[in-house]
């Protein structure tokens, strides 16, 4: 395991292709484990850490695989932070709250759009950095602590 | 020219990671290589041999580049094309490898009288991958490139 006397940061950089996620998320899940999350923790942070590179790759490059996505991972044994920083092609523009799946399923919004819902589901925090760079920079965290608290929100969430 | 520019830029990609130098995130340098080595379609036995070379590689970065200087970073960059993955890995040359250590090979025998059993990762490595490299990184550290063929 990885012993924290204090922060450690792990980054990586990958061409805006999909598929090359993929092996970002196998690299900073071997991460994780070795930070001591567990395999439900693990698992909320490949699907949030997928989706926002996904949203970086599509949106923030515009597919350009001639530009880079970075992943900057920092764990200091209280938690994990990701930040994903892509060029900005299209800045990220706050709008209201996103649809909900009923409307999704009933035809009255697009399919599409629930990416930041979920990773909010799924990390302890998230949310875009306002900074002078140029591009975006996403950032979650997730907390060292049992996932019971995630499954518990999850579960309010959904009412199941 | 053109053409062949535009070939390399169309089927050749490069992730680079970038690790402390603490012993364990070797583990790191090894499951992203053969997540991978998996997806390119490499056989399970080039990709433990793959797993074993680049474990070696980050270790001996770690240890004797950088010389357990957990300030200093290795740099792994794997370049893949559709038949072939090299992956450099570059230390900050808190300590040189001497040129003979590169190329000399361990005897068995003298290893099995010695205390100290270490020294076999370079021959491990060379034996494993199809070409190897030794050189100095950009950054001015130690850097060994490893190739492995993706046979059809």
């Amino acid at each position: 395991m990885i012993h924290s006397s204090h922060s450690h940061v792990v980054e990586l950089c990958f061409p805006s292709a999909f598929g090359c996620e993929k092996i970002v998320l196998d690299a900073i899940a071997t991460f994780a484990y070795r930070c001591g999350f567990n395999d439900e923790q693990i698992a909320n942070l490949k699907t949030a850490l997928g989706e926002a590179c996904v949203n970086a790759i599509e949106h923030g490059n515009q597919c350009c695989d001639q530009l880079q996505v970075q992943v900057q991972c920092m764990y200091d044994e209280q938690s994990l932070s990701i930040d994903v920083r892509d060029y900005g092609l299209k800045k990220y523009q706050a709008s209201g709250p996103p649809a909900s799946i009923e409307h999704k399923l009933h035809g009255h919004a697009a399919l599409r759009g629930m990416g930041l819902s979920i990773i909010g589901q799924l990390v302890d925090e998230a949310g875009f950095i306002d900074s002078l760079e140029r591009g975006n920079r996403f950032r979650f965290t997730l907390y060292r602590r049992s996932s019971q608290a995630a499954t518990e929100k999850i579960r309010n969430t959904y009412n199941t | 020219m053109t053409t062949t520019n535009e070939h390399i830029e169309q089927s050749e990609r490069v992730i680079e990671l970038r690790l402390p130098s603490r012993l364990g995130y070797e583990k790191v340098a090894i499951d992203t290589a053969a997540s991978l080595a998996r997806r390119m379609g490499f056989a399970d036995e080039r990709i433990d041999a793959l797993r074993t070379a680049v474990g070696e590689a980050v270790t001996n970065a770690i240890e004797h580049g950088n010389d357990k200087d957990s300030a200093t970073k290795v740099n792994v960059i794997l370049m893949f094309r559709p038949d072939e993955l090299v992956v450099s890995v570059a230390d900050q040359g808190r300590k040189y490898l001497k040129k003979d250590a590169t190329v000399t090979a361990p005897c068995i025998q003298e290893a099995l009288q010695k205390e100290d059993k270490g020294g076999w990762g370079i021959w491990l490595i060379r034996s494993l991958m199809d070409e190897v490299e030794f050189s100095t990184a950009p950054s001015g550290g130690n850097q060994i490139r490893m190739v492995i063929h993706l046979e059809p």
